[in-house]
Formats: C-alpha cells, sequence, structure tokens
C-alpha cells in the first residue's frame, strides 16, 4: 500500500519533471494579440527544427499573434495528443510538423472535428484534411543530391540512410535512387545510420573496411555527414566527396572548409515563417494557398554565402 | 492397513555427491510415518524423488503394489501423492475459497459458480478444522490457518499421501497441538501421512513409526515410542551426552544495559541487563515483542525512549553501524532474509561484517578476509566445498553457524542470537551451544532470544520473559521450570498495565 | 576451489565465468569467413573504439546493477556532461581542461541526485533514474540550444588517436576496464555492491552503510557516463543535444550479455566488457555483410536473447 502510493508519487513526480522539461525548451508564446495558433512541433531534439520554430516565432512576432508550441519528442502517438489537446485551448488554427507524414491523419481529424484549420510544414499529412501544406520537396531534394555528387565524382557511393522506415528517409532515399540516373556513380551500399552524426561515423568507418575504394558518400543528413567525414578523416573532400542534406549551421561550415562538397538546403526558417503566414490567414478566414512549396537548394562553394547567416 | 508407498534402495546422486543411498520406506494408509534426520541427511531428496521433482538413479517406488516412475509433479499428483512444502504456495491477495479451487473453480454458464464454490470451501474447511469466513484473503490468516488451507486443498484432490515438510518450525505451540490434532483425524480417515520435523517430542506425540537417515542412508526404523535420547543417537551416529551444555561463568561488568526503552504500540519501558560471562534469554510468546526489542537496541528499528548502553556507552538510536563500533553484533531471526547473502560464497559471507574494518584507503585486504574466513569456517566446523561455495547450498545449520561466524570474527562484547537453532538439527544445536559457552567463557556476554522453551531453561544464567510487549518478569534458568516461564508469558494484559 | 588468488592463465576458468566469451568467438569467426575485410587490424581497432563509448557506460552500469539497481539516466547525463564541457569553452571562454572538469562534475552530481533519490527519498531506481533521463535530455537542450557545439581540444583529443595508429578511445577504455575490475574485486564499495544486490537486508545488519554505498554507487555511474559523453563527443569534435539517445539501453544489454544478473548480487567487469565487444563486433559485422537495415535490428534482438539465453542454460546444467 505504502509502496504502491510511492510509485504512484514517483511517476507524478516525473511526469511534472517531464513536463517542466519539455516546456522549458518547447512552449513559448510570442506576440500578443487576440488570435493564438498552436504549432505542434516532431522533435525539437534536432537543430534543424529548432530553426523552424525560430522562423515560426518571428512571422508570429511580425503578425502580432500568439503561437503556442509543443515538441512531440519524435513520438507519432504524443503529437496526436498534443493536436486533441490544442483544440480544447481556444487556437484559432493549428500548424502540426508531423512526426510522421502516415501516421498524423488522426491529429487531422481531431483538428477538422474541431472544424479548426490545419497547416502541415515540413511534412505531408497522408490522407487527411489540411488547409494549405507548407513543404520543402524531400524527394526532389534526394534527386538533387544524386546530381550534385554525379557532378562531384564518379565511381563507388555509399548511401547513409536515415532511421529506418521514417518519412524524411523514405523521401529522400527514393528521391536519391531516381537521381542517380543521370551521373557515373553506383552505389555499392546503403546502411542506416539513424540520423545520428556519431553513428554515422560508426557506419562510415565499416562500409570504409569492405568498400576502400569509395568515392563518394550521400547521407539523408547532415548530422551523418558530419560523422562520415569524420571517419574519413583526410580524404573527405579530397578524394571522397561527401554530400549531405539540411544546410545546417554545422554543415554549411564544412563546406565552407572544403570537407563537405555540398548539401540540400532546405529553408527551415523559412518553411517556419510560411506556415504561421498561412495559419493565420486561416485562422482570420481569408483565402489560403493549398501547397506551398519551399525552395530547396543545393549549396555548395561557390553558393555558399547566399546562406551563411 | 495396506502398504500405501513403498521405496525400495532408492538412490540419487548429485554432481558426485550421494544425496540418497539406498534408502529403504514404506507408508501404510493410516499411518503418521515420521522422517528423521539431520539437515542434510536426505529428507529433503527423498521428498523430491516421491514429489517427482527429481527421478532416483536406482531403486524402485511402489504405490498400491504398482512399481511405478513418478516423472512429474503432476504425476505425484495423480498418484494421491501431495506435499506440503515450508514455502506455501498461496496467492496471499486471493480469498480462501479461490485457492482452494484456483484453477479449477467450479462454473456455470461460463461463470464462476459463487454459490457452489462457497459450500464446497466450507465443507473442505470443516475437514481440517479451520472456521473462516472462505471470502477471507489469505494473507490475513496468519502461517497456521495459511498451512490447512493448502492440506484441505491437497485433501481435495483426492491426495491420499500427505507430505508434510517441516509444518511445525513457524507454528506457535497450540497451533502445533492444533495441527497434531489434525494430523489424527486424518490418519483415522486412512490418509497416509509422511512428517518431518525436528521436534521430537512431537514425534513421540504423533508417529507410529519413525524412519531415521544418516548421510542419504535409511539407518533405522524405530517404534512410534522410541526415547528422545535414542532418537538422538540414531540421528547424529553418537550418543550426545548433554542436550543443553551450559557451563556457568562469574558474571562480571554490565555489557549490556537497555532501560525503558519504548516503541509506541510495539513495547514499552523493557529494560534488562546483561553481564560479562552471562547468557539473558529472552522468552515470550510469537508476537510479544522480543524480536523487535532487539532489533531496536541493535539499531536497526528506531525506538521513542529509553537508553541502550554498551560497555557504559549510549548508542545512538537507529545507527546500525555505531551498535556494531561499541561491540554489539546481532544474529537475526531470519537468516535467509537478513543474515545471509545466499548467493555469496561462504567466505564472502563470513567477511561481511569485518568488511570494514579489512578496508585501508578504500581497498579491501582480501587475502586476509579469507585466510580468516578460511580459520573461522574449519573452527566452526562448517560442512562445505569451499569458501567460493555459494551459501544457498548449505544445510540450516551450516548456514546458521555462517551468520554466527562472521559476527564472531568481529568479536563483538555482546552478541544477540535471535532464535539461533530454529530450523537446525540436533548436532548443530550442540556445536551453536558449545560457541556459546565459548563466547562466555572469555568474557564476552549472549542474549538469547528463543521460542524453544527447554532452550532458554537450559542455555541461559537469566530468562527475562516478555508478554504484550513488556518485561513480565525475570527468573534464575536454574531450577526454572517451563511452567513457570509459560505462566510468566501468557499473563494477562490488564494485570501487567495495573501499576505497581 | 577455495583458491581466489589462482594466479597465471587458466583457460577454462575464464570461460566457464565468462559464458558470453563462446558467443563472441563464435561471431568472431564467422564474421571473419563471412566478411573477408573484418579481421584486418584497422577494422578490429573500429570495433574496439566503436565498443568504447557503450562499454565505459557499462562499466558504470555494472556497479549499479550488481548493486541491485538500474540506471536508465546514463545516455542523456553522457550527452548533458559533453554539453557543459563544450558550452563551458565554447560559450564561457573557460579553458579546455577545466571545461573538461566541470563536464566530470557534472556527471557525478546527475549520479549523486539520483543516489539520493534512490536511498534518502526511497524512490524505485527505475522512477528515479527514468526522470533523471527525462531532466538531463532537457537540460542539454537548455544548455546547447539545440544546436551542436564544438569540443574543446582536449575532449577532441580523447577521441584522436595516440601517435598514428592508436585509437584513445581504446585505450581509454581499457583503463576504464581495469578500474572497474579493481573496484568491484578489491574495494570496499565494490565488495558492498554485491552484498547489497544480493541481499540488502543482511547488508544493513551487517553494518554496512547501504544508503551512503548507493551514492557512491549512482555517483560512479554518473562519473562514467560523463567520460562516455566526452569520448563521444571527442569523437566527433562535437557535442550534440541529440547524442546517446538510447544508449542507455545499449549499456543494460552489454551488462547482462556479460552475465549479470538484473536481479542483482552477480556481474563482471571481463563480462561487461564482452558484453559490449558482442554489440560493436554485430553492428560492424552487419554493416561489412550490407544486411538490410530493417533486418539489422531484428538480428541484433536475436543475438542478444540467444547470448543470454546460452549462458543461462551453461549455468543451470552446472
Amino acid at each position: 500500500m505504502k509502496l504502491t502510493r510511492r510509485v504512484a508519487l514517483s511517476a507524478l513526480s516525473v511526469t511534472a519533471l517531464a513536463v517542466t522539461a519539455a516546456c522549458g525548451s518547447g512552449s513559448s508564446a510570442s506576440g500578443g494579440g487576440d488570435i493564438s495558433i498552436g504549432l505542434a512541433v516532431s522533435t525539437l531534439n534536432n537543430p534543424y527544427f529548432v530553426e523552424l520554430k525560430q522562423g515560426a516565432e518571428e512571422a508570429a512576432k511580425e503578425l502580432g499573434v500568439k503561437l503556442v508550441v509543443v515538441d512531440a519528442q519524435n513520438d507519432a502517438t504524443n503529437q496526436v495528443n498534443q493536436v486533441q489537446t490544442f483544440t480544447t485551448q481556444g487556437v484559432k488554427s493549428i500548424i502540426i510538423n508531423p512526426v510522421d507524414s502516415k501516421q498524423a491523419a488522426p491529429a487531422a481529424k481531431a483538428a477538422e472535428n474541431a472544424s479548426i484549420p490545419l497547416v502541415s510544414v515540413d511534412r505531408s499529412v497522408e490522407g487527411g484534411k489540411v488547409a494549405s501544406e507548407v513543404t520543402s520537396n524531400n524527394v526532389q531534394g534526394g534527386s538533387l543530391a544524386a546530381v550534385e555528387l554525379g557532378r562531384a565524382t564518379s565511381g563507388e557511393v555509399v548511401h547513409l540512410q536515415g532511421i529506418p522506415g521514417a518519412s524524411a528517409a523514405r523521401d529522400r532515399g527514393q528521391g536519391f535512387e531516381q537521381g542517380l540516373n543521370s551521373g557515373s556513380i553506383k552505389v555499392v551500399a546503403s546502411q542506416a545510420a539513424d540520423f545520428d552524426r556519431a553513428k554515422g561515423l560508426d557506419v562510415m568507418n565499416n562500409l570504409l573496411q569492405s568498400n576502400p575504394g569509395l568515392k563518394g558518400v550521400f547521407a539523408d543528413n547532415d548530422e551523418m555527414a558530419l560523422g562520415a567525414i569524420k571517419a574519413l578523416g583526410a580524404r573527405a573532400g579530397k578524394d571522397v566527396q561527401v554530400v549531405g542534406f539540411d544546410g545546417t549551421p554545422d554543415g554549411l561550415k564544412a563546406i565552407e572548409d572544403g570537407t563537405m562538397a555540398a548539401t540540400i538546403a532546405q529553408q527551415p526558417k523559412v518553411l517556419g515563417h510560411k506556415a504561421v503566414e498561412e495559419a493565420v490567414k486561416a485562422a482570420k478566414g481569408e483565402p489560403v494557398q493549398r501547397v506551398i512549396d519551399v525552395e530547396v537548394k543545393v549549396v555548395n562553394k561557390q553558393n555558399l554565402a547566399e546562406f551563411k547567416k | 492397513m495396506a502398504e500405501l508407498l513403498v521405496a525400495e534402495g532408492v538412490t540419487k546422486r548429485f554432481t558426485g555427491a550421494l544425496a540418497l543411498d539406498d534408502v529403504n520406506f514404506a507408508v501404510r494408509t493410516g499411518e503418521v510415518h515420521v522422517l528423521l534426520g539431520e539437515n542434510g541427511a536426505g529428507k529433503s531428496t527423498l521428498v523430491k524423488v516421491l514429489a517427482g521433482v527429481h527421478a532416483p538413479d536406482a531403486g524402485r517406488i511402489v504405490v498400491d503394489g504398482q512399481p511405478v516412475r513418478i516423472t512429474s509433479p503432476q504425476h505425484s499428483r495423480d498418484l494421491g501423492i501431495a506435499v506440503i512444502h515450508q514455502e506455501l504456495t498461496l496467492v496471499p491477495e486471493l480469498s480462501v475459497a479461490e485457492n482452494l479451487f484456483i484453477g479449477r473453480l467450479p462454473r456455470r454458464f461460463g461463470l464462476v459458480d459463487k454459490a457452489r464454490v462457497r459450500r464446497d470451501a466450507v465443507a473442505l474447511l470443516d475437514r481440517v478444522g479451520l472456521r473462516v469466513d472462505p471470502a477471507t484473503p489469505v494473507r490475513e490468516l496468519g502461517i497456521a490457518g495459511q498451512q490447512m488451507v493448502e492440506i484441505a486443498r491437497a485433501l481435495d484432490l483426492d491426495a491420499r499421501l500427505l507430505v508434510l515438510d517441516e509444518p511445525t518450525a513457524v507454528l506457535t505451540d497450540t497451533e502445533t497441538d492444533r495441527l497434531l490434532e489434525i494430523m489424527d483425524g486424518l490418519r483415522r480417515e486412512g490418509v497416509g501421512l509422511i512428517f518431518i520435523t525436528h521436534h521430537l517430542e512431537e514425534i513421540r506425540r504423533i508417529a507410529d513409526r519413525i524412519t531415521v537417515l544418516r548421510d542419504g542412508r535409511s539407518v533405522a526404523m524405530l517404534p512410534g515410542g522410541a526415547s528422545v535420547q535414542h532418537m538422538i543417537e540414531q540421528m547424529v551416529g553418537r550418543s550426545i551426552d548433554e542436550q543443553y551444555p551450559r557451563q556457568d561463568q562469574q558474571p562480571g561488568d554490565v555489557l549490556l544495559k537497555v532501560d525503558g526503552l519504548t516503541r509506541d504500540g510495539v513495547f514499552a519501558d523493557v529494560s534488562f541487563e546483561v553481564r560479562a560471562g552471562e547468557v539473558v534469554g529472552i522468552a515470550g510468546l510469537v508476537g510479544a515483542g522480543r524480536t523487535e526489542v532487539v532489533r531496536a537496541a541493535f539499531g536497526v528499528d528506531r525506538y521513542n525512549s529509553g537508553t541502550v548502553e554498551v560497555a557504559g556507552r549510549r548508542l545512538p538510536g537507529g545507527d546500525v553501524h555505531a551498535a556494531m563500533r561499541a561491540g554489539l553484533g546481532l544474529v537475526p531471526e531470519d537468516r535467509k532474509g537478513q543474515g545471509l547473502v545466499l548467493s555469496s560464497g561462504v567466505g564472502e559471507n563470513l567477511g561481511l561484517v569485518t568488511l570494514r574494518s579489512a578496508t585501508t584507503a578504500g581497498f579491501v585486504d582480501r587475502k586476509r578476509q579469507d585466510q580468516r574466513a578460511a580459520e573461522m569456517a574449519s573452527a566452526l566446523r562448517v560442512k562445505t566445498t569451499g569458501l567460493s561455495q555459494p551459501v544457498r547450498e548449505l544445510s540450516g545449520g551450516n548456514q546458521q553457524k555462517v551468520v554466527i561466524g562472521k559476527w564472531l570474527l568481529a568479536d563483538p562484547k555482546v552478541l544477540v542470537l535471535d532464535e539461533p537453532t530454529r530450523g537446525v538439527d540436533v548436532g548443530a544445536k550442540v556445536e551453536i551451544y558449545e560457541l556459546i559457552n565459548r563466547m562466555t567463557a572469555s568474557g564476552r556476554a549472549v542474549l538469547l532470544v528463543s521460542s524453544d522453551l527447554p532452550e532458554v531453561i537450559g542455555m541461559s544464567d537469566r530468562i527475562v520473559v516478555m508478554a504484550h510487549g513488556r518485561v513480565a518478569g525475570e527468573l534464575p534458568a536454574a531450577g526454572a521450570t517451563q511452567d513457570q516461564v509459560m505462566a510468566l508469558a501468557v499473563q494477562d494484559r490488564i494485570t501487567e498495565e495495573t501499576p505497581a | 576451489m577455495t583458491s581466489t588468488t589462482a594466479r597465471g592463465f587458466d583457460a577454462r576458468k575464464i570461460f566457464s565465468e565468462n559464458g558470453a566469451l563462446g558467443g563472441l568467438i563464435v561471431l568472431v569467426v564467422a564474421l571473419s569467413v563471412l566478411a573477408p575485410s573484418f579481421l584486418s587490424t584497422q577494422n578490429l581497432l573500429n570495433v574496439g573504439v566503436q565498443a568504447a563509448v557503450v562499454a565505459i557506460l557499462a562499466f558504470g552500469s555494472t556497479f549499479v546493477i550488481v548493486s541491485g539497481g538500474i540506471d536508465l539516466s546514463v545516455g542523456s547525463v553522457a550527452a548533458l556532461s559533453a554539453m557543459v564541457a563544450a558550452w563551458a569553452s565554447a560559450e564561457a571562454g573557460m579553458p579546455g581542461p577545466a571545461a573538461l572538469v566541470l563536464g566530470l562534475v557534472t556527471g557525478v552530481v546527475a549520479g549523486l541526485v539520483n543516489g539520493a533519490l534512490v536511498s534518502y527519498g526511497k524512490l524505485p531506481a527505475f522512477i528515479a533514474t527514468l526522470a533523471m533521463l527525462s531532466i538531463a535530455r532537457g537540460l542539454t537542450l537548455v544548455v546547447s540550444g539545440g544546436t551542436p557545439l564544438p569540443t574543446p581540444d582536449v575532449v577532441s583529443f580523447l577521441g584522436s588517436n595516440l601517435g598514428r595508429f592508436l585509437p584513445l578511445p581504446l585505450l581509454i577504455m581499457l583503463v576504464f576496464f581495469g578500474v572497474t575490475a579493481l573496484v568491484l574485486a578489491r574495494t570496499y564499495s565494490g565488495r558492498a555492491m554485491y552484498v547489497i544486490g544480493g541481499n540488502e537486508e543482511a547488508a544493513r545488519l551487517s553494518g554496512i552503510d547501504v544508503r551512503k554505498q548507493k551514492l557512491v554507487i549512482y555517483a560512479l555511474s554518473g562519473l562514467f557516463a560523463a567520460v562516455a559523453g566526452l569520448l563521444l563527443a571527442g569523437r566527433l569534435s562535437s557535442a550534440g543535444p541529440q547524442a546517446a539517445v538510447g544508449y542507455e539501453l545499449d549499456a543494460i544489454a552489454a551488462v547482462v550479455i556479460g552475465g549479470a544478473s538484473l536481479s542483482g548480487g552477480v556481474g563482471r567487469a571481463s563480462g561487461t566488457l564482452i558484453g559490449a565487444l558482442v554489440l560493436a563486433v554485430l553492428r560492424n559485422g552487419l554493416n561489412q555483410l550490407q544486411v538490410t537495415p530493417f533486418w539489422q535490428q531484428v538480428v541484433i534482438g536475436v543475438v542478444i536473447a540467444l547470448a543470454v539465453l546460452l549462458d543461462t542454460l551453461r549455468r543451470r546444467s552446472r
């Protein structure tokens, strides 16, 4: 009896702590105004989404609306709950950055039932109704990466994949394979490194053993690309070319240093900014644009200056 | 009376060691047959062979005149054999009725037939003389009641041979009396009973025949009325001159002084002294607060008021380590749960208390620890294959020697022994008594908590009797009778709480 | 049998005490046959380096598990310690060595909080360290602002090679293996871990200050987590906010593959090292064999189950 109470108390305090931790880094409100908008981010454990959130916060400030941010910590179920919670908190529109495109339909349903317009950002919502979809095209980005890698090098290349089954990994991988036809490169190994820099380093080291003669690397994100560069050591940028994805500050710095050939820059800040603009329009009942394509750009040494902030 | 079960030449070998060596044994219907032997003599192994846990390497078992190979516990039950182990197998949160019919509750239309469960349960409980509401959760029953439920369940499964493995070790005297009555009743109904106990008096009261096991062999078959002396001789293979070889010492300075110790609702105003060279016994019924008092004195549990002094130094409450430093030691009642690390070796366990004193700058001098453990193990004649043998594998008596040994290595001024001989066979008991003598001969003192009245009277110099959490009286052991001690122990709460 | 101070190389004894060693050898032999490049010196060094972080986390977890507890926070504490060190040098301008020490202190403090919650707060270890898992990860994000920070040179040095070939992470792993073995076998706290894990009540009644020892145990786990985190960051020259997510499970798996019991009282440094090597060899081999990522997770799970199953069967047959 005593024990159960203790466990219950502990569980409660853990929840409280987890909530506090999440709040400390996640939830924030910008600006005033009577319009409040919910933003459900997939994860803030990744600089890319942190930038997306920053873009959204800037837009909210400019437009004078209140923005409430929640972080699903990459848990699709958690995200559905968060969107449901939004519907009861009087937000006028909801922006969802789905953890997984294929698992976001229940969240869309919840918003629809509450007659609150939903805007998806960065990833689409499959099987659900959205007022507007603000994305950068991952498939297209993958194709661009293949072309860019084919331009930088020729011969055997390896593909470092993201978390097996995650939608970004699926889309980028699919685009990469589609783009391969255009170059003189051949994929000799595809292995997962879970979007993680340390795993990128380990997996690259392992692949170097079985493929000592490889000439190029495509990684589904910059973090893994930076791990691969670490594994390649002096070979990176010399006889092995690395192409990443995302255009994070560390990635751009690697291009500047000459260790990374290129990255596919999405513009997370622009994504966040546009999403808030559309969400505010939707909240006011103004017409919104059904699909907004935020440009995906190849960043290499030539055009680096445009992206460095 | 027909032969219910006959075991002929049963032999069982465990990795080199012979656990059973050509054992012959037979139980008839309507008979209480006692299996007697020291710990490690092979009683448990024999029971496990009958229960289908172990298959014998040689020999045969005949049930109802048919030779059988008991292949599994289920098979054993199908043959009508039920074993009541010391560790009960009930589900404490479920009701008595549910426990009785666990896994085979009578059903009607797919639902449990509550009325029938109740009716059947009452009838069964009646057979073992247990008068409780079948809806009572088993955990509320107390250990004796739980045993009865186990027995009732076995009877409902049409058990014709009931094996009771040391059922009385955990029972009070009155509870034991009841159990023996029920056993007698079952005997009249024609049930065969195999009864294992270390209490020789119980054997004299109930046994029809006694088979004595020693070192895995069946060495003798005695009639139920055999004398205690005779049983002991057969069991240990030599004659033991004296059951309680207490050597008196001249009492010296006060080593332990407990004064007015009170813990609200548990014990109150408990005072006594133990002098150098003395053995002071603490007697009383189960629940009188004896264990609670010594635990509090040793700093395991807190107390509300009163003082504890060791050799003139007052101990802070609730600090085991301070008590140890002052020279107090405690061999707890529950040796497996509180005294030993069962998975660790004999050497490791013997070194538990001295671990700290053998440490310099954070490092333990293990060589010295092992050396001292080896010396202690041989001095106490601990039967073991080596210092690294897990204590789990030792017999109860040898385990108890290890617990006492770890304290002897720390050389305490006063050693508190809480039920030191419970579940320990006669031979090892005497060895433990001799250890007590050695301690007092060297100017140390012993506080002996025991429910075994002949032991308290036989081994103590003075006896403190507790009742209802208070000291009911103190008397010199010399010349004390069990009746005198009991008279104090069962003293009425009212007379005792009347101010003097 | 009684001699615990037997000297010299006794292969049979080593095998009988480390059940997972057989599994590791089977794995290595199979991979040498299947993947020609597996047995090269460079690859074996790689395996050692890749095992280092998990191995050091697992050494810390060995203390906790032997004493009958569990530490779920080691991955997060590793990330936090590395992030604090990186922040101290990159943002607060502290000299590298001081930042490194601050990182280690962070780990110890997190461990002490775990220990205090468990021993004085009487929280179940599972819950206390689960809370710390969340807190430390959250603090990592707070400190970093969600972006990776570069590590000071002294930390990056830890992840580099000594001379041309000798990887420092491998050396550091071996040093901590030695320290772990020494702590478990020879120190008061080490022996107390086995007693507390074997029977906490007996430990208390034998005069061992269980609460204080638990503080020491969890602090050690925190310290080892900090070292592992600094090593991980050092290899990348960067401390990431999402570094070492889920590593606590690898650490626990390594300890259990190594023959420790989650119910406490049993466990060895050598077993844990073997457990960490099994995981590293497996991941390395699966990459080289180019097994598809979907199946890799299945294979790793099967090998973990098999390794522990074999060990259990071996014990039972004895």
